[in-house]
């Protein structure tokens, strides 16, 4: 999946989160979820990935919210403070969770392979000159925070922060914020020639791209639109609708319903198999050696 | 044939009565290598703007610059004439490598596949291949120069202008970069304008040298020739080579021979021309004084399992000694300069400051009467509009400084020249009145008149019983200044000696003198130990 | 593509766009689409006026000083962002709008946001987030005038930008905790909140305290030097 053109990557997030925030359809809830944690811990075996319990506990509060807020439904659980709890803003809240963790771990997913470089790229189909601003600006991060270090330091060794002062340590830090800020915009000037002596500015530019689009990329994206319409159908036409309100209740199995979560079911779980593909085909590669 | 041809430039800038340049006429030939010098205003930097017509900087212009016979503004000058400026950082526009390599050719509009082509092409003949996916923020300052001059030539250029392009670099990067823009020059006949006072290497590459004062041209022919012009110049022969030094102040009037320019020719000049009876010059030794600052096996490393950056340092500075550390790029010299000025703390080891330890200093109260730090970028001690508002909050009177910067006073500090600039922060940081004197570099990017400046400041601090440590890769610098030089290598002190000593005995870290004068003379590292030298020994074929 | 001539009406246009018609848009969506649909709709209404923006960006000609210094906020934000105390996003967005146009402005409120959030992680509130700081920067640039004359007022701003920025953000927190759109749990998010926007409303006013007379010296001291 890694090596896929920036904009696959992309539609194949739109579309698989996009169907799961879209739809309030338990069912692909919960595939979008199996999907979306299966490829996050598959590429991340082994790894130290940080938080989870957060985003478990952010889900549960949102199972908790739906039903203390939304009050319609026929099925009256309890009073609490003299407002119906229903079981279908139980429901309702519970599908919720779902699609939250789901988007979560696709966004995490998403946040690991689309670097800012394939980031940049995108914005520069759209427009070349925002993917320039945004290609200097990231450029002037790592320029700047050093530049803040190294003021900081040497302000410090010649005696402006006092370890016991909190009113003089952030008075100083504003000092050195504001020193930067002045440096940064003088030596944006000098960029600024650069630019200009490389011929910035003389007319229409183009903006130039190490990702280039391979079969296998046209390959993957046909898949994906094939899926993607297929779902999309599908809950256009009702065929997988649920209600919720008054009373819980789904429409009944049909061709096309099946179809529908077949097609959703391949969308969630391609970039686990393809990642799970990849692996095995170097073991076995690695094993011939 | 003249590629560049200049009639009678003279520029003003506004407000300004008097012109940068003066009535200038001159012409360049296709695939010369061009150096320009002269001192600090001298308008060496306008004259290469005025070049670049996008960079021309605002003011009144008379007089003709034509390009292959069509006046310069006609001229399709972005990917004609490249430009590459001092500061290495501050040029690169984009984040990654491949972006920066092929931003002109962006700006041009030209195809994908075009741009592929040129970008690859560019980067392989420049070894980048490595560095293709890098983002520029995590490559070295010589790397970063490299690739702004990659990305000038993506454009093919016709003609290379160059302000000082090597100033802030190290001596290594410096001469990989002067290296291959020779390698540039000779394989496509490109032709070359270089601001440079480097000269020790670049002198025996320039096919011309154009001497430029106030405005003026002073000079402009083959080197042989130009520096013959500058007999009785001091001020202009400081930032020549040391042969051309040497053999100026010994051969002084009316020599019409032919004078050394390298190293090289500088030996033979002297072998052929002075006796050496007397080898050296007596030394004075140090008496014995007590130690101000003691290193006792101090270990630092900035990550828990990266590698030792300072390991087992133990080494001592007495009061009012001038200490030099030698040593290559990330032998840790600037660490230990982090560590003694208590901005890093070892994980094991002492640091002891008049004999008690640095830890034991709390609140401040290291710096200010004690210890004083420039750094290396000394852009990061200002912190205000004007350089009196620096000042303010001192107690020193401006009058009680070893030098005079009256005239900069209402300027912004970010508007000062290189040396003056140092100056100006050395100031701030002497206003403390420290014992102890911390220099990162303080020789970096400026010229030989600057550097002078700086040496003279020194010497007097050094008469104030000033403690003075730094480090530098200088050895010109150190050899006139230190007390004791020491070579820095993989987080240790490898040796430390008197300059003479230390020098004489180098092979690679030494003063292009001593390369000069060994095997012939012992223990010449300066100049002016050259020409006594050579003068108490007097010339060969006189009476004796 | 639609090319107003007149440019007068396409200024007032352009004015009109993010006053009347998102919220507009957003209100629609609240209302009139089934309650299944808010989250998409939301998504969809601040992704779209960010694109409807840049495209706006790329048709005009922007010289590279302008552009450098922007790139130069943009990236000063995002350090502040990152930095120990100094929050700095919103009060950079307002002094951009305010000294470089509602444009620059804009830009650097939504690319501050997009791009920190490569560091803070990104997920589906980057485009509310880009929407909000990028709106506050842009009516800082419209209201340039009144805001450089009365320090007071842009005091004011900065608490109102406060608001704004809850006022928009929670709306996406309410419309993704519950999966629809819940007056009630939108007000009880909205209070919920109000400690964080109190202290937010704070420490811009501060911010512009501290930088709002330095940097109009800054900026002024670049375009003196350099002609911006």
């Amino acid at each position: 999946m890694t090596h896929l053109n920036p904009i696959v990557l992309f539609f194949y997030f739109a579309a698989a989160a996009g169907i799961s925030m879209f739809s309030m359809n338990p069912v692909i809830q919960i595939f979008s979820l199996a999907g979306a944690l299966s490829f996050f811990f598959l590429r991340n075996a082994g790894k130290r990935t940080g938080m989870h319990l957060p985003l478990f506990l952010l889900a549960l509060l949102a199972a908790l919210l739906n039903p203390l807020f939304q009050h319609n439904g026929a099925t009256v659980l309890f009073v609490l403070n003299g407002n119906p709890v229903t079981k279908e803003a139980c429901i309702y809240g519970a599908v919720t969770a779902l699609m939250l963790l789901a988007t979560l771990y696709w966004f995490r997913s998403f946040s690991e392979l689309m670097t800012s470089d394939k980031i940049l790229y995108l914005f520069g189909r759209i427009s070349p000159k925002i993917a320039l601003l945004l290609s200097m600006a990231m450029r002037y991060i790592p320029l700047f925070g050093a530049q803040l270090k190294k003021t900081a330091q040497t302000q410090k060794a010649m005696g402006y922060f006092k370890e016991d002062n909190a009113m003089d340590r952030i008075r100083g830090y504003m000092r050195v914020f504001s020193v930067t800020v002045t440096w940064a915009l003088e030596s944006g000037i000098v960029t600024a020639d650069s630019m200009e002596a490389r011929g910035y500015g003389e007319g229409k530019r183009s903006s130039f791209a190490v990702f280039r689009f391979y079969r296998k990329d046209g390959f993957y994206l046909m898949l994906i639109g094939a899926l993607f319409l297929i779902s999309v159908y599908g809950l256009a036409t009702e065929a997988v609708a649920f209600q919720y309100y008054p009373t819980f209740g789904a429409q009944a199995p049909s061709f096309i319903s099946t179809l529908t979560y077949i097609a959703y079911i391949m969308l969630a779980f391609l970039p686990t198999a393809a990642e799970a593909g990849e692996k095995i085909k170097w073991k076995y590669l690695q094993s011939k050696i | 044939m003249e590629i560049l041809t200049i009639e009678n430039l003279s520029f003003y800038y506004p407000m300004n009565q008097t012109p940068t340049l003066k009535n200038l006429s001159f012409s360049v030939e296709e695939g010369e290598f061009l150096t320009v010098c002269g001192a600090t205003g001298s308008g060496k930097s306008t004259l290469l703007r005025l070049l670049k017509k996008e960079l021309a900087p605002i003011g009144e212009r008379k007089g003709e610059i034509l390009l292959e016979g069509s006046p310069i503004a006609e001229v399709n000058s972005a990917s004609e004439i490249g430009y590459v400026m001092q500061h290495p950082e501050q040029q690169i526009v984009t984040d990654k490598v491949w972006h920066e390599l092929a931003f002109g050719l962006e700006n041009r509009n030209l195809p994908q596949n075009e741009i592929r082509r040129r970008v690859a092409e560019m980067a392989s003949y420049f070894g980048m291949e490595d560095l293709f996916f890098r983002d520029t923020s995590s490559l070295s300052g010589g790397q970063k120069q490299l690739l702004n001059l990659a990305s000038v030539m993506v454009m093919n250029p016709k003609i290379l202008l160059l302000d000082e392009p090597t100033a802030q670099l190290d001596p290594i990067a410096a001469s990989d970069f002067i290296a291959t823009l020779h390698k540039l020059h000779r394989e496509f006949s490109l032709t070359v304008i270089l601001i440079e006072h480097r000269l020790e290497e670049v002198m025996p590459l320039s096919d011309r040298l154009l001497i430029l004062e106030n405005g003026e041209l002073f000079a402009f022919e083959p080197p042989k020739e130009a520096v013959k012009k500058l007999e009785n110049r001091a001020d202009l022969l400081l930032s020549m080579p040391c042969a051309v030094r040497v053999s100026h102040a010994l051969s002084g009037n009316g020599k019409k021979e032919v004078l050394p320019l390298t190293v090289r020719e500088g030996r033979e000049w002297i072998r052929r021309t002075y006796r050496n009876k007397i080898q050296t010059l007596s030394e004075e030794m140090l008496p014995k004084r007590k130690k101000v600052l003691e290193w006792d096996r101090v270990f630092f490393r900035y990550e828990k399992n990266g590698a030792d950056i300072l390991s087992n340092l133990c080494f001592s500075v007495c009061e009012g000694e001038c200490f030099c550390i030698l040593g290559g790029n990330g032998a840790g010299k600037s660490t230990m300069l982090g560590v003694t000025s208590g901005l890093l703390k070892p994980y094991s080891g002492t640091v002891r400051l008049f004999g008690k330890k640095l830890k034991e200093y709390t609140n401040g109260s290291l710096y200010k009467q004690n210890l004083a730090y420039l750094p290396q970028d000394v852009t990061t001690v200002f912190l205000r509009n004007t350089v009196r508002d620096e000042f303010e909050d001192s107690d020193v009177s401006l009058a009680d400084f070893p030098y005079d910067f009256s005239s900069l006073l209402e300027k912004h500090p970010y508007d000062l020249s290189g040396g003056e600039r140092q100056l100006v922060a050395l100031a701030k940081i002497l206003a403390a009145e420290p014992k102890i004197l911390l220099l990162d570099e303080p020789t970096k990017g400026l010229d030989a008149y600057a550097k002078a400046e700086i040496i003279a400041v020194l010497h007097a601090l050094k008469e104030k019983n000033v403690t003075v440590i730094a480090v530098t890769h200088d050895t010109e610098f150190s050899a006139e200044i230190a007390d004791r030089v020491a070579l820095f290598f993989r987080g240790e002190l490898i040796s430390s000696d008197t300059p003479k000593k230390f020098f004489s005995e180098n092979r690679f870290y030494t003063t292009p003198v001593s390369r000069m004068t060994r095997g012939y003379y012992e223990n010449t590292v300066t100049v002016s130990e050259a020409v006594s030298l050579c003068l108490a020994n007097g010339e060969k074929g006189e009476k004796e | 593509m639609i090319v107003i001539r007149n440019a007068s009406a396409r200024r007032i246009l352009r004015m009109v766009l993010p006053f009347v018609l998102i919220p507009a848009i957003v209100a629609l969506g609240i209302f009139a689409v089934e309650s299944q649909y808010h989250t998409l709709v939301s998504f969809l209404v601040a992704v779209c006026s960010i694109l409807l923006f840049l495209c706006g960006f790329e048709k005009k000609k922007i010289g590279s000083r302008r552009l450098v210094i922007v790139a130069v906020m943009i990236a000063l934000s995002v350090v502040g962002r990152m930095f120990p105390i100094i929050k700095p996003v919103t009060a950079f967005a307002v002094l951009s709008g305010m000294f470089l146009g509602s444009e620059a402005g804009f830009l650097v409120g939504s690319f501050s946001a997009l791009i920190s959030n490569f560091y803070f992680g990104q997920g589906p509130w980057t485009p509310f987030q880009m929407l909000a700081w990028g709106l506050i920067g842009f009516f800082a640039g419209i209201l340039a005038f009144p805001l450089k004359r009365s320090r007071l007022f842009l005091y004011f701003y900065g608490i109102l930008a406060a608001v704004l920025f809850s006022l928009l953000m929670d709306v996406w927190s309410a419309v993704w905790l519950a999966g629809e759109f819940l007056p009630s749990l939108y007000v009880a998010k909205l209070l919920t909140s109000l400690p964080h926007t109190a202290l937010y409303a704070v420490s811009n006013v501060i911010f512009l305290i501290l930088f709002a007379k330095p940097f109009s010296e800054k900026l002024g001291r670049i375009k003196i030097k350099y002609g911006v």
